[in-house]
């Protein structure tokens, strides 16, 4: 069965944010130029790359505009004398103008140097490989059953538009998405963790295990859960709302009373006909939201002790730790814009000719 | 076709119903599977912790979780007592002191041992200091503590002599870690060791292994002086906030938690197999009042309320607040009514309760205080002098609980009184650089004090006075006064305790009159443990102490499992409620499934 997919021509003001002249004067059935993608892509590139300069220049001076001196907070209420602060101030490399230490950052970050954290002594380069798996594992987790989730309960929300199940289902992940999210780990932690004990409180695997053990997998498993469970809660709704929206748009189309009339069921209708073409924006949707996932996991490792990028971003915060609070900002936020760059291109690349308005 | 519809729909249920029953019996597994492992261990004792940790190099590190195990890994040279923290023996079992305290010798303890087995002697001692003395990179940690020192000698094995630049009375052999020469003395670079796993040390424990913000294992040292400890491990765990810790410990994984707030407290009091403790603290809370700063060469800067520069101002902003409805209604009563600032743990130095120069809560003296400064009441009730209106900026840490408390009660009191009061709530960073740069009237400010109060009675005095950018020195309220910088210079080189405390006394007197500050209360530290896997827990003082973040090893080297039988274990009393609300919650599950399938149906008669 071949999906109606390449049926339709393009429309103009698709999200083509580019909007230069030539996509709009060209015919709509005539397939794109390789030309126009390559400059499509160029323009991408060159859009991500100015981002990622802007975030390597803001990493920088947005938190050293900061109040108070990471020095003096550091020696707060600690017996210090002048010259013990002069060396921390030294060894930190607070004591040379602004202008040079810029420089140094900015050389490190092209030789992927991130400098060294105050506060682990080490450098940041290594404490974010060190801190990425943890946060890897949880954010992929859980946004494949967000995902999957979000679009099963969506189809069928629009399938059954305005139904009793559509506005259950509706309704309950907006509910849901407008939960705080330290506010719903911390019940779900209070009831299974501490009331019932089923489930550990926090942490990724019991001290002490081996992960790559069978007992040291399902220890973190079960670690896993409870944040998963969280997470998915939480950002579910949004996968559920673009699919509906979709589906429901693509439910008025032609083509579908032709796949009826050729005696298709209902079920048949759905899933090998307005299904597919629905899903088409809602991948847009899906990537550039894995970006923000990655940093929603700020609260969620937070609630859950989860050892991951989060939590050191968290601590950065608090230290204040200067060239870690940099390195996690320029990494979440390269991140997010790979992550977008991906989004236009997979965009563009799985049908430049998206449905009829 | 319909048939083809049925069986899979059936299907589809199928294993809906597959992957919930798999779902209930992992999670029905996990309390099974959590209480095996290490949980088990009668003799490992888990702490939650949140705490932040660069290395375990005591050279270095001046982070509470590091410098906190610290105390458990090296003996000091001289220790500070469980009973009331005064001095005892620790390396050394005596000292004497020559030319008015400036000359200090120790005799140490023979024939100790390193947890390694090779003998602990005078040499180590020395090593240790000197290395502090003349590397910079070594003395990042404890630095203030060595600063007096001129010479550090080990003539033999088991005498040490440190010779200082100045008298003093506070015995300098206190409170800093001593590392065995024979492992240090071979690192390359020992301002960049990490000292993470298998430390040789001499204290209660030792460092097994450190696994970044998952868990510190402690392994008790069975060459300690005093004895090998009964635990076999102390084991912290890393929980980032404090209310998943609470969790943890109703729900066994963990044995003992700090720093509860008074909320944390009350729900564990009524939980089973958990005994609470209050403990009085070594930390005072107070307020800090902007007395016209200056920098240690008398140079002015900052924004303070002239008015403040009055003491009898200052004295009517103390005699306006009723610190103790204070204190029972921001701390909840989890606090000590307090003198100055040195608490009342330290029994010896503390301002004593009964000291004339206190006074109370009292309106009328207030006014009249008010009235003699020259500051009348105007039509709006608020004072003036000269037009300029009594109008006074409070900052506080708009996250902090206690000090939007605090601020709210003080805004009425101070209007009694004839005084507009201002909150300023911002974040934490901004009240620090405001501070730093003079920019308030009055702040909400605290410290932790260790057991002598010399270091605190130094940064009140003239000379650690820092200027506007914080250089310089470290001041507690930027408090300058000549007279107490005399008492402070007499009681540094006082020998005979007794005279010392009447010293300390007459300075902490003089401080309370002159009012940089209002000392609030001493908070309350408050602690749980498991009392059915822990018993015997060392408090400091000893009577209603604290438990963690004492001066010394005492909290968990006498700690102590319970016997096997008297341990239950099980705790989920009350939990019959909450299953009843996961069943509701698995019945609306189930109902949505329900519904889908029904409507299923009715879609297929379209």
């Amino acid at each position: 069965m071949t999906t109606p997919t390449h049926d339709h021509p393009t429309p103009p003001g698709g999200p083509d944010p580019g909007g230069s002249g030539g996509s709009t004067g060209r015919d709509m059935d005539e397939p794109p130029k390789g030309g126009s993608f390559l400059g499509y892509l160029l323009r991408k590139l060159g859009g991500a790359l100015t981002s990622m300069i802007l975030v390597v220049v803001l990493g920088f001076f947005a938190f050293r505009m900061l109040p108070g001196d990471p020095v003096l907070k550091i020696a707060k209420e600690r017996p210090m004398s002048p010259a013990q602060i002069a060396e921390l101030r030294s060894q930190y490399g607070l004591d040379k103008p602004v202008i040079v230490q810029f420089w140094d950052y900015l050389v490190g970050i092209f030789t992927g140097e991130l400098g060294e954290s105050y506060v682990y002594r080490k450098p940041v380069s290594d404490l974010i490989v060190d801190y990425l798996g943890p946060t890897l594992l949880l954010t992929a987790t859980a946004a494949i059953l967000a995902i999957g989730l979000g679009l099963w309960l969506g189809q069928l929300s629009a399938w059954r538009r305005n139904s009793l199940f559509d506005k259950m289902a509706s309704s309950t992940s907006l509910v849901f998405w407008s939960v705080p999210t330290f506010w719903l780990g911390l019940i779900l932690l209070m009831i299974f963790g501490g009331t019932l004990q089923w489930l550990p409180t926090g942490g990724m695997i019991t001290p002490g295990l081996d992960p790559w053990s069978f007992a040291g997998i399902i220890d973190v498993i079960k670690h896993l859960i409870l944040p998963v469970i969280t997470m998915v809660a939480v950002v579910y709704a949004q996968y559920l709302m673009v699919m509906r929206a979709s589906l429901i748009e693509e439910m008025s189309e032609d083509y579908l009373t032709t796949a009826r009339a050729k005696g298709l069921t209902e079920d048949e209708v759905r899933k090998k006909h307005a299904v597919p073409n629905a899903l088409l924006p809602t991948i847009t949707v899906v990537f550039m939201h894995i970006g923000g996932l990655i940093t929603g996991a700020v609260t969620v490792e937070a609630v859950f002790s989860w050892p991951g990028l989060g939590k050191l971003t968290f601590e950065a915060i608090s230290g204040p730790d200067l060239p870690l609070l940099q390195g996690t900002f320029v990494v979440f936020s390269a991140i997010i814009i790979v992550m977008n760059l991906a989004a236009d291109i997979v965009y563009r690349w799985l049908d430049p000719r998206v449905r009829r308005a | 076709m319909f048939r083809h519809r049925m069986l899979r729909r059936t299907m589809a249920k199928g294993l809906a119903g597959l992957a919930a029953m798999a779902l209930v019996s992992t999670m029905a597994a996990a309390p099974a599977q959590a209480a095996t492992e290490e949980t088990q261990d009668p003799t490992v004792m888990r702490i939650a912790t949140d705490g932040f940790i660069d290395s375990f190099n005591p050279f270095t590190s001046f982070y509470l979780m590091p410098t906190n195990t610290f105390k458990y890994m090296y003996e000091n040279l001289v220790a500070n007592s469980p009973e009331t923290g005064e001095v005892i023996e620790g390396l050394a079992t005596e000292w004497n002191t020559e030319e008015g305290g400036k000359v200090w010798t120790y005799k140490i303890r023979p024939d100790m041992k390193w947890s390694d087995g090779e003998p602990l002697t005078s040499e180590d001692v020395a090593w240790t200091y000197n290395q502090m003395m003349e590397k910079d990179e070594l003395s990042v940690a404890n630095g203030a503590l060595i600063e007096n020192f001129a010479t550090v000698e080990a003539p033999d094995d088991s005498t040490l002599v440190i010779t200082l630049k100045e008298p003093q009375a506070n015995n300098p052999g206190q409170e800093i870690p001593v590392v065995p020469k024979h492992i240090w003395s071979k690192i390359d670079k020992p301002g960049e060791f990490k000292n993470k796993e298998n430390t040789v040390g001499s204290g209660p424990f030792q460092l097994e292994s450190y696994e970044a913000n998952k868990s510190v294992t402690l392994k008790s040292n069975p060459n300690f002086w005093r004895g090998e400890p009964t635990l076999d491990k102390i084991q912290y765990r890393y929980y980032t906030n404090s209310d998943a810790q609470v969790q943890a410990i109703r729900s066994g994984e963990v044995d003992f938690i700090t720093g509860l707030t008074p909320e944390q407290f009350k729900a564990l009091e009524s939980a089973d197999n958990v005994e609470t403790s209050v403990g009085n603290g070594r930390r005072f809370s107070g307020i800090s009042i902007n007395s016209g700063l200056a920098d240690a060469d008398g140079e002015e800067f900052g924004t303070g309320h002239e008015a403040l520069q009055d003491k009898k101002v200052r004295q009517a902003i103390r005699a306006g607040i009723d610190i103790d409805t204070l204190r029972e209604q921001v701390m909840q009563d989890y606090a000590e009514p307090a003198t100055s600032f040195v608490p009342s743990v330290y029994e010896k130095w503390a301002l004593p309760e009964d000291d004339p120069v206190i006074t109370g809560f009292d309106v009328e003296r207030a006014k009249k205080l008010l009235d003699d400064a020259g500051w009348k009441e105007g039509s709006d009730g608020i004072r003036e002098k000269d037009g300029e209106k009594l109008s006074l900026r409070f900052l506080s840490d708009a996250d902090a609980t206690i000090e939007q408390n605090t601020a709210k009660f003080l805004k009425p009191w101070m209007k009694d009184i004839g005084i507009e009061l201002k909150n300023e709530a911002s974040d934490v960073d901004t009240v620090s650089e405001r501070t730093t740069k003079g920019d308030y009237d009055m702040y909400y400010s605290g410290w932790s004090l260790s057991p002598d109060p010399d270091y605190q009675l130094f940064i009140n005095t003239c000379g650690s006075r820092p200027d506007a950018e914080g250089n310089g020195g470290t001041s507690q309220d930027g408090y300058c006064n000549k007279k107490f910088d005399k008492l402070y210079q007499q009681q540094h080189v006082e020998l005979d305790e007794d005279k010392r405390a009447d010293l300390v006394h007459q300075a902490l007197a003089l401080h309370y009159e002159d009012t940089a500050s209002i000392t609030l209360w001493y908070q309350n530290q408050l602690e749980a443990f498991r009392s059915d896997r822990f018993t015997g827990f060392t408090k400091q003082p000893t009577d209603d102490g604290i438990i963690a973040n004492q001066v010394g090893y005492w909290g968990y080297t006498s700690v102590e499992p319970v016997s096997a039988e008297n341990a239950s274990g099980e705790g989920g009393m009350g939990a019959g409620g909450w299953v009843a609300i996961a069943a509701a919650a698995i019945v609306v599950i189930g109902g949505g499934g329900f519904l889908i399938s029904r409507r299923k149906k009715s879609d297929d008669r379209e």
